[in-house]
């Protein structure tokens, strides 16, 4: 299976609230012998899957926030997040703001789901 | 479809169009702002450094501010609008503050002022956090506004106009809400342009991807001229691998031997700048001949290295403890050992949609605040004017679309500008499968042909070329259907922003051929020397029977 070290594995969570009666988790392939970003892997996956919805804005410094999204189950931004190849990451929204489609959300609607602070 | 109604719209909320609707909100105007994506996590302003020119050091003034911005731009900035930005830096300053950013202040509780270069004074202010800062302070004073409506998630598509006795008018505007996919038209009184330069245009670039240049085209389509657009500033040292870190950039001016006393190498680990640094636009066509002689690396780029500096560890790691540079290191690159590849990347557009002192396009009831309004700069920008122009002409443009919002009731946009629009929007919908090629190989087709032809080097060879490469483009574009998404359809925006920047990329090198002189970042290597005699004047493009006509304007003088 020398190919796989050359491939980082992708799973998302799909989902559009309004026509989509639950999510669904697409498997994705990026090529790549360095260790990528998150955002740069989605911006990869784009090129594959141009259906796929989530915010593509930065700041390049790690602050603005466009690009928090959950990653393994942890909440982590996509610009500071490296995945190396051979490596599993499933991706879904950020839980605490209100879904708009896959990975988008709306930053001015909080959820304010008090069970799920940490 | 129930039109939105408002005084004045602002399109575009980064620190242009949020100051911009403040002070029309401040005056009594109703004031709506659309923003194609979420406030305060999206636009240029977020990359901006914080630094903001005003002449506050005592024996500083506003003459002194005025010259010193012509004389950078060389001789080419708009006089009446450098005057403007020189008067009222000062007080835009203190209303950042009043808005709640804060500046770095000396231990007595001064203003921090540093000397960037060409400033005859010291002269640099820094916001704490940058122009991220900077939207933030200005997003919470408009949310807090009674008057202001923000609304995210907007990709505006067109203005509208009203027509009377063949006189046009700018009526409001008309777009998608990417979270229902509905059409929305939205009539205001005023419309104010905020939405920032198209350096993403550029296939090395240090902006978001929502640099499009969206505005510009918005505006030139409705018939408002342009001026200088091939006035582009560039940046010598552009991160342009590993692919993570593309966008983000090191600083040239760390180089210098004050500093780290850093060079950019070559392949082979030859430097290539002189010391003392030369300035940045020499450095880059130095770096671009390099680049161009095969002595690049694999990745099409130099060697920006400081890993032999002599300076103390201990200054090293203290300056490069900032975001940006811890940004570096997350993604896997030691700023401070590590040899970082770099090129000459687009950084800021100049030029843009004309504006007089009052803000005022060639179209009524539309006005404009830099970035994607000009020229204030010229053929060269002082670092610090960015962001202080946002504010300037931001309370300026502010201020006056107020007024005529005052002074003029609602004009009902032409059923036949909104017509054509909604049917030119639902054209690129099927109900199928996309029809026609991949928006991304169109999308880098362009992008490469603009980096390669329209970048530090250019000719009217490179620039016929990138026009021919353009003319494909746009007719594979035309067959392209995307598939109906209701909810953030992310095709259709890509579709329609690669047709913006079709149209812009036309419209820069048809100004950069019509100037056959080289000034500033406006290098022609077939007109390789400054020709006052015939191009110290804007170059000026209008769309006359939807056909692009390029022109000249005259330089203004002050007073």
């Amino acid at each position: 299976m020398a190919a796989s070290n050359k491939n980082i594995f992708v799973k998302i969570v799909r989902f559009n609230p309004t026509v989509d009666r639950e999510p669904r988790l697409q498997e994705y392939q990026v090529e790549s012998v360095e260790p990528m970003s998150i955002n740069s892997v989605l911006a990869r996956i784009l090129d594959q899957d141009s259906t796929l919805a989530f915010r593509r804005s930065s700041c390049f410094k790690g602050r603005c926030g466009a690009c928090i999204l959950r990653v393994n189950g942890k909440d982590v931004l996509g610009c500071l997040t490296m995945v190396s190849p051979g490596e599993t990451v499933t991706l879904e929204p950020y839980p605490r703001y209100s879904l708009i489609r896959d990975l988008v959300v709306d930053f001015s609607q909080p959820l304010h789901l008090e069970n799920e602070r940490v | 479809m129930d039109p939105v109604k408002t005084d004045v719209l602002v399109v575009g909320a980064g620190s242009a169009g949020l100051r911009a609707a403040l002070a029309a909100a401040e005056a009594g105007s109703m004031v709506l702002v659309l923003n194609k994506g979420p406030l305060g996590k999206s636009g240029i302003s977020l990359v901006a450094g914080g630094g903001m020119q005003a002449p506050f050091h005592p024996d500083d003034n506003a003459d002194l501010f005025f010259q010193d911005t012509i004389n950078a731009g060389y001789g080419l900035g708009d006089q009446n609008l450098a005057a403007v930005l020189a008067e009222d830096a000062c007080a835009r300053v203190l209303d950042v503050e009043r808005y709640g950013a804060k500046f770095a202040r000396t231990a007595d509780g001064q203003y921090f002022l540093s000397q960037f270069p060409g400033q005859s004074y010291p002269r640099q202010l820094s916001i704490v956090g940058g122009g991220l800062a900077l939207v933030s302070a200005l997003s919470i004073a408009c949310k807090r506004h009674k008057n202001i409506s923000i609304m995210d998630d907007f990709f505006m598509t067109g203005l509208l106009n009203h027509t009377e006795s063949n006189l046009v008018s700018v009526t409001g505007a008309i777009g998608i809400n990417l979270r229902t996919g509905y059409i929305v038209k939205i009539e205001a009184k005023a419309v104010i342009m905020a939405t920032g330069g198209c350096q993403w245009l550029w296939e090395v670039n240090d902006c978001p991807a929502d640099a499009t240049g969206d505005g510009i085209v918005f505006a030139y389509r409705t018939g408002a001229e342009l001026v200088d657009m091939e006035m582009v500033l560039f940046y010598p040292s552009v991160v342009i691998w590993p692919v993570s870190l593309r966008g983000a950039f090191v600083h040239y001016e760390y180089l210098a031997s004050a500093i780290f006393d850093g060079n950019i190498y070559d392949r082979n680990g030859k430097p290539i700048l002189s010391k003392p640094l030369p300035m940045r636009d020499e450095a880059m066509r130095m770096m671009n001949q390099a680049i161009m002689d095969g002595r690049g690396t694999v990745h099409g780029g130099l060697e920006w290295y400081i890993g032999d500096s002599p300076k103390e560890k201990n200054f090293i790691h203290t300056k490069l403890n900032t975001d940006q540079y811890n940004y570096i290191r997350a993604n896997g690159i030691e700023p401070s050992t590590d040899r970082i590849q770099v090129a000459p990347g687009a950084h800021y557009l100049m030029g843009g949609i004309y504006i007089n002192e009052q803000c005022e396009t060639t179209v009524s009831g539309l006005f404009a605040v830099p970035e994607c309004a000009g020229n204030f700069d010229g053929a060269n920008r002082m670092a610090g004017n960015g962001l202080t122009a946002t504010q300037v002409f931001g309370f300026k443009a502010g201020i006056s679309a107020h007024r005529w919002a005052a002074a003029h009731s609602c004009r009902y946009p032409d059923k036949r500008s909104v017509d054509e629009e909604v049917e030119r929007i639902m054209s690129k919908i099927t109900a199928g499968n996309r029809i026609g090629a991949e928006l991304f190989v169109l999308r880098h087709k362009l992008r490469s042909a603009v980096q390669r032809d329209l970048g530090v080097r250019r000719s009217a060879k490179g620039l016929a070329h990138l026009l021919s490469v353009t003319d494909e483009v746009q007719a594979e574009l035309a067959i392209i259907r995307v598939p109906h998404v209701a909810v953030y359809n992310q095709q259709l925006m890509e579709l329609l922003q690669l047709e913006v920047m079709c149209e812009i990329s036309r419209l820069i090198a048809g100004s950069a051929l019509l100037r056959q002189e080289s000034r500033g970042h406006h290098f022609r290597f077939d007109f390789p020397e400054r020709d006052d005699l015939h191009f110290l004047k804007h170059t000026r493009v209008v769309s006359a029977e939807k056909r692009a006509e390029f022109g000249s304007i005259p330089i203004k003088y002050n007073g």
